[in-house]
């Protein structure tokens, strides 16, 4: 029953849910901007109840289960257990001897904003007309054809939030999607998904337009741009606010007029939008952290945060996640300093550590990015175990996008997001066998008729074949 | 279900860098003629002297290598170490050239820097010996390939093993954004080398015909015209392949194929006409319209038609990651690549080919040229645990191990 209203509460528009709670004050017709003008139109499939029994399971959130049954009914995980006792009509996968993780989450991609084949038409990721964006939205510019979708399915992506570049100080909104196809990006987008937006740190907004002469030219430059936007949008939310609490009192008055720019930042001001951030040096990250507490909001993480390691006691105590590569590094003078244990560095602090690719090869095997900063730090002594290195792609990239409470690990009630491995996921030489998203099998690795492929691919690969 | 944890700790060597005798008990031994598993290796003054179950019981430094696994020493047969220390600081960059009177003559080795920071990361992970190739910016041409060591003393093996030419768009778009034009361009300047090495002495003297490039440049490309070095050409699109694989014929050049993301479909092509190919085996996504047809399982089907591999990989990480060639190596194998030509083409084939110092194999008598993996040599998860570079014990250390241990203790207070 709980599930059938979780399911209920997931299609209804968050617009109607929102317009209930303003109009439950009959005194006041004043309401906000509409939150949700771009809804999300996914709807769980329906599936029969099935079972995947005698699972090695890696939960997600630190824990490994040996000989493992798992019950999956509407979409969502309903029974998790040994032997279980089930109806013989469920239908079941045998999983005897094989490894069940959570669907793996990248929480920073660029598909559909930077599709394939990457042709300047294709180059929908970074607005660079200006240094503040927060107008802009990156699922506006989403192309769900993209081809890179599918092989990341094909790697156990389950979920993705898309970014716009970093070419900006504030580069616009961010957007959560389930990796699956569609013909709209409204038909991926995660229900209810809070929004995030994206700022950036650092080399590249001040070279972007340090090479225009225009604010920034300098890391100073960067620092004065952001506050002036905060300065900005703490006004347009206050003359909002003052609207909202006039109206309200019966005063006849007019609505502030819209400006769409101001009116994401003020989302991140009043809680709803949260803030992804493009940081990749401590010291910088220990200014955005000042200005975050002088105006006001919340940071949920730093991306490209090749310096987390030197950052990590900051992040554990703001409760800020670190977003981090295995071992990229040099490409800039700002990621310069990368250590390889820098994951595992940040989970010894008691950190948030999240692995991201920012790569549509990369993302294909994330398992193996989480196996190699697992590696990196078993090899300096940390005694960082499978289930522990699993988190950072399931259960703390679910935090760090604030949807823990749906995605992220194996437990009762949690979304049936779920791989099945052919070997133990930390392994090159492993596949993902079946990947299930909410219940329903979006990819088999076995049967091509489980293996979607976008429009683009008809006509250049063969009817039937496909693109391992 | 076979995992095997890495182990906890680290093997202590630096403190025996000066070990004359090595013994490496019970490991699993990757050589040409196969594995030999739970097998001794005892090295002596830098050279394998013994392999098997006969071997000296003592020796300066023994480490138990049960559970492990040793390999030769891998290459990366295409990246730019040593020559770029900060990829978006330009002047660290020396890998190519934006002046347009240097192109084929441009020798990267000659910018090799032996103390770049990258080297010591790079070979503790295992990575022995590089490959270098320049980057076209205003030619086809692009410049000369050298081949490095990075050992204790990182050095040029050899300035100039080939020209190196770029075929893919990239290239294409250089020369004046049409294939078409951009074959005009390279038939002439080879025309050209040809003409220039018959008329040397009439044209440096000024008594002969103008050139497009200069004499530098076809003096480079004299070698080459002549069919003593190969020509070495980046190129993806399947038809893209067949045309160079023509114009080798027609020229009678010696030839090595490099990126060919389309690779498998001309397999067949490519080793009719015995063309080695380097390859990151990594590749399935159609990032341009030269390769739509990319897909993961290239390599396999490459070997399977018979041609000769030499990996690379990552290939956006060949410069600061180079080592990762061996994680493309592993997923060659988990899409289908047999898992001794994998390793074959990190080792032996590059060794070959590249005329190295080292035999790319472990064999009695051969110089010491080798890696201890602390499991599967391809596995993610396995660590190098003993690197050994022409027959010298590689010290564990790099910028990236110092700024983990300083902030480690940080850490830990």
């Amino acid at each position: 029953m709980k599930t059938l209203l979780l399911r209920t509460l997931a299609i209804v528009p968050w617009l109607l849910i929102v317009g209930c709670n303003e109009s439950a004050d009959s005194t006041a017709k004043a309401m906000r901007p509409d939150k949700d003008p771009y809804p999300s139109t996914y709807i769980v499939p329906n599936n029969a109840e099935f079972a995947i029994l005698r699972a090695n399971i890696l939960t997600g959130d630190g824990a490994e289960l040996r000989n493992t049954d798992l019950v999956i009914s509407d979409g969502k995980i309903v029974a998790l257990g040994t032997a279980l006792d089930l109806d013989d009509s469920i239908s079941r996968v045998d999983a005897a001897g094989k490894w069940v993780t959570p669907g793996l989450i990248d929480v920073h991609s660029h598909m559909g904003v930077y599709s394939a084949p990457g042709t300047a038409n294709h180059s929908d990721g970074n607005e660079m007309t200006s240094p503040v964006t927060a107008q802009v939205w990156a699922e506006h510019s989403v192309w769900p054809e993209d081809p890179q979708f599918e092989k990341a399915l094909a790697g156990g992506v389950t979920t993705v939030q898309i970014l716009p570049g970093s070419g900006n100080l504030i580069g616009g909104r961010g957007v959560t999607l389930k990796n699956i196809p569609s013909v709209t990006v409204q038909g991926m987008k995660f229900p209810n998904a809070p929004y995030s937006l994206k700022m950036a740190c650092g080399e590249n907004p001040k070279r972007v337009y340090g090479s225009r002469n225009t604010l920034p030219s300098t890391r100073m430059g960067n620092m004065a741009g952001y506050r002036t936007a905060w300065i900005e949008a703490s006004d347009y939310k206050k003359s909002w606010d003052d609207y909202i609490s006039d109206a309200k009192a019966g005063k006849d008055v007019d609505p502030p007029s819209r400006d769409l720019r101001l009116e994401t930042l003020a989302g991140v001001l009043e809680g709803d939008i949260r803030i992804h951030n493009h940081c990749y040096k401590a010291d910088e990250m220990a200014q955005m952290i000042d200005m975050s507490k002088e105006f006001g909001y919340e940071i949920a993480a730093f991306h490209h945060a090749v310096e987390a390691y030197k950052a990590a006691p900051m992040l554990a105590e703001n409760d800020i996640c670190g977003v981090m590569w295995a071992d990229w590094w040099g490409f800039k003078q700002e990621a310069f300093d990368m250590v390889r244990e820098n994951i595992a560095l940040v989970d010894y602090a008691q950190a948030c550590a999240v692995i991201h690719s920012d790569d549509p090869i990369q993302i294909q095997r994330l398992n193996q990015e989480i196996a190699k900063a697992m590696s990196a730090g078993n090899r300096m002594g940390l005694d960082i175990s499978p289930a522990k290195a699993f988190r950072w792609g399931t259960y703390n990239a679910a935090k760090s996008l604030g949807l823990e409470d749906q995605i992220g690990s194996i437990a009762v009630g949690k979304n049936a997001d779920i791989v099945l491995w052919t070997q133990h996921p930390l392994s090159v030489y492993s596949h993902a066998s079946k990947v299930w998203i909410d219940g329903a099998l979006r990819f088999d690795r076995n049967d091509s008729s489980i293996q979607p492929t976008s429009d683009f691919n008809l006509g250049i690969i063969k009817a039937g074949a496909v693109r391992p | 279900m076979k995992y095997i944890l890495p182990l906890l700790a680290l093997t202590v060597v630096s403190t025996l860098a000066t070990a004359n005798s090595i013994l490496i008990k019970d490991a699993d031994i990757y050589t040409s003629l196969g594995v030999f598993s739970k097998t001794h290796l005892y090295i002596e003054n830098g050279k394998i002297a013994a392999m098997g179950q006969q071997v000296p019981l003592a020796a300066d430094l023994e480490i138990d290598g049960l559970g492990k696994s040793v390999t030769a020493g891998l290459f990366n047969s295409s990246t730019q170490l040593g020559t770029v220390e900060v990829g978006a600081i330009e002047q660290t960059v020396d890998f190519y050239s934006e002046n347009e009177t240097v192109t084929a003559s441009l020798r990267i080795a000659e910018a090799f820097n032996p103390r770049s920071t990258l080297i010591p990361h790079n070979r503790v992970h295992g990575l022995t010996h590089s490959l270098l190739i320049p980057r076209s910016a205003t030619n086809l041409f692009a410049g000369q390939v050298a081949l490095v060591q990075l050992g204790n003393q990182p050095k040029v093996i050899h300035q100039s093993l080939a020209v190196a030419l770029d075929f893919t768009e990239r290239g294409v778009s250089i020369a004046g954004g049409s294939r078409a034009a951009a074959l005009v361009q390279l038939r002439q300047a080879l025309d050209d080398a040809k003409d220039f090495s018959r008329n040397r002495k009439a044209a440096l003297a000024g008594e002969h015909r103008d050139y497009v490039l200069s004499y530098a440049d076809l003096a480079a490309l004299e070698p080459v015209v002549n069919g003593i070095k190969p020509l070495l050409v980046h190129t993806n699109r399947a038809s893209d392949i067949s045309t160079i694989l023509k114009l080798a014929t027609d020229f009678q050049l010696q030839l090595i194929l490099s990126s060919v993301l389309e690779g498998w479909m001309v397999a067949d092509e490519i080793a009719s006409a015995q063309v080695p190919v380097i390859i990151d085996p990594i590749h399935n996504l159609p990032n341009s319209y030269e390769s739509l047809g990319a897909r993961l399982d290239n390599a396999k089907l490459l070997s399977e038609a018979g041609v000769t591999l030499l990996f690379t990989g990552m290939d956006w990480h060949n410069t600061h990651n180079a080592y990762l060639v061996r994680q493309s190596a592993g997923n060659a194998v988990a899409n289908g690549l047999d898992k001794s030509v994998a390793i074959a083409a990190m080792t032996t084939n590059p060794a070959r080919l590249f005329n190295a110092p080292v035999s790319g194999d472990i064999a009695v008598g051969e110089i010491a040229d080798l890696v201890l993996w602390s499991g599967d040599p391809l596995e993610v998860t396995s660590e190098a645990e003993l690197v050994v570079i022409d027959g010298q014990i590689i010290p564990m250390e790099s910028r990236a191990l110092q700024l983990r241990d300083r902030y480690f203790e940080r850490l830990q207070q």
